[in-house]
């Protein structure tokens, strides 16, 4: 046991000092390691984003149901009441009619004709409604035909999804489109970035294999030589994970004015402010898998007894 | 100590380096091995250090078969064996002393043996001057005493030399003879491929020839170049 920890040990300090010693190769390892790194987690976080601002959008889809003026208030919320049950649905508010017109002379505020004609007219002439949110904006399909041939579809004046039904058509699918082509960058670049890291740590390998032949001829175990490249490895990524922790630090403080305000609350430099320590973590952990993994694959070659 | 049975050693392209190798080698004695490059000689010591397995045949290190130590256990052999090349392989990122140091760090033994160990063995091969630099701050003739000390260090029962002077002026290249003659005095075995003629006849020990990987002459107390029996 305590043999182990010593060897542990030496094996560390070892890992240190080719670390070090091998400055260039390992500088050159750490920069490759970073760029891949650094391209893998600019594409989540792009995901991420632009996930988000996607949500925003969708939270602002919504059809309203408009009900005859003879239908009480009092059965419009007993038709809320049986909606709510709906699985597709996600909210619905019941605006009245009196809530709408203040909403409308709020709107028409700075437009005289506006609240002029609905002197003239004198009565409320705007409908009561009930706001619905689906949990999906492909649901409003579902909803909008359940309403129609619902038992209480005559007191239904009409629905404005018809009106808005392109528009949220269009939203769909480029929702779709950006999260299926963020998915497949995403799945692209983390396997080149696998790719990358691989071949530069085998390099090194190579340029250590003379080194493992003389260690096995003074009697090392191949554990012995495999534990200093494994300490390197995660030296590799410990260093890298601190160099693109940096490098997007300056990447979103240059993104600053193009995306201030597309992120609930702020911008992308707050987002990364905000994730500090999950970004963080995750780089050093993916980094230190990437280190290790590609060192003990690579070794594995030249580790013939 | 040492014995090679009916061994042979084809390698891949059905390229025969040995063939049918029978040798008994006693413990103390310092063994030359000539002939040809590429007539087996370094095959011969490949099979001794276990870096290369036979075809057929086996060999033996006290009265034990390299082919029934597990793979795992071979680390614990090659501690056994001290190895001196031409090209010296030292680690090029180690300083003499860290070269020596390593081949006992790698058997695990205690900081404090490691520090008292390694001085006293370069002071041996009278490098203790010189126990910081760097291998490519040493002369070859240097490097080679590191590659001793390194090899010593375990106190191994027996050295195996491939062409340890191949690349060292004659000066040096005397220097590191006396070392192993020395080495050989205090009782450890000597196995010395080389097809420098000067040493062998100087040397005036056992010589074994190889040619074509097969042995042609085994004389006590030999020469480079033998009593020519077949031509």
């Amino acid at each position: 046991m305590g043999m182990k920890i010593t060897k542990l040990q030496r094996t560390f300090k070892e890992g240190l000092s080719n670390f070090y010693r091998n400055g260039w190769l390992s500088f050159a390892t750490v920069s490759v390691l970073a760029i891949s790194l650094y391209i893998i987690s600019v594409t989540l976080i792009i995901g991420v984003a632009s996930n988000i601002v996607l949500k925003n959008v969708q939270d602002k889809i919504n059809v309203s149901v408009y009900f005859n003026p003879d239908v009480q208030d009092s059965k419009i919320q007993e038709i809320k009441s049986k909606l709510v049950s709906y699985q597709e649905i996600k909210s619905i508010d019941f605006v009245s009619k009196e809530q709408a017109l203040e909403q409308f002379k709020k709107f028409g505020n700075n437009n005289p004709s506006i609240s002029q004609a609905l002197d003239e007219i004198g009565d409320n002439p705007l409908l009561s409604a009930l706001v619905i949110k689906a949990r999906s904006s492909d649901q409003y399909d579902v909803i909008v035909k359940a309403i129609n041939t619902s038992s209480f579809a005559e007191d239904v004046s009409h629905i404005d999804y018809e009106e808005n039904k392109s528009a949220i058509q269009r939203l769909i699918t480029i929702i779709k489109i950006v999260e299926q082509v963020g998915l497949t960058l995403g799945v692209v670049f983390v396997f080149i970035g696998i790719l990358i890291t691989f071949n530069a740590i085998r390099l090194t390998m190579y340029a250590h294999r003379q080194e493992f032949e003389i260690m096995r001829l003074v009697g090392a175990s191949n554990i012995y030589i495999k534990m200093p490249f494994i300490f390197e490895g995660i030296f590799y990524g410990i260093s890298s994970a601190f160099s693109v922790m940096l490098a997007l630090f300056v990447t979103s403080k240059f993104l600053v004015p193009i995306t201030r305000g597309s992120i609930a609350g702020g911008d992308i430099l707050d987002f990364y402010l905000s994730h500090f320590f999950v970004i963080f973590g995750l780089l050093l952990v993916s980094g230190i898998i990437l280190g290790t993994v590609s060192a003990s694959i690579a070794i594995r070659r030249y580790l013939k007894i | 100590m040492l014995k090679f049975e009916n061994v042979s050693k084809i390698y891949p392209g059905d390229f025969v380096a040995l063939e049918d190798i029978n040798l008994t080698i006693q413990q103390g004695e310092f063994v030359s091995i000539v002939g040809h490059s590429g007539a087996g000689k370094s095959t011969l010591l490949k099979l001794l250090y276990a870096e290369e397995q036979p075809t057929s045949g086996a060999v033996y290190f006290n009265e034990r078969s390299l082919d029934a130590i597990k793979r795992k256990h071979l680390p614990f052999y090659r501690r056994n064996v001290g190895t001196v090349f031409q090209d010296f392989k030292l680690l090029p990122q180690k300083t003499a002393y860290e070269n020596v140091a390593y081949a006992l760090e790698v058997a695990g033994e205690p900081d404090e043996e490691i520090a008292q160990r390694v001085p006293e063995i370069l002071d041996i091969v009278g490098m203790s001057s010189k126990m910081g630099k760097y291998p490519r701050q040493l002369s070859g003739g240097e490097q080679q005493r590191v590659c001793m000390a390194r090899a010593l260090v375990h106190h191994p029962l027996i050295i195996i030399a491939d062409e340890p002077t191949g690349n060292l002026d004659p000066i040096s290249t005397w220097e590191i003879i006396q070392l192993l003659v020395k080495i050989n005095s205090l009782g450890t075995t000597i196995l010395l491929a080389t097809h420098n003629k000067v040493i062998v006849d100087k040397l005036s020990r056992r010589v074994v020839e190889i040619d074509d990987g097969k042995i042609i002459r085994d004389n006590e107390k030999g020469k480079y170049s033998g009593t020519k029996v077949n031509a």
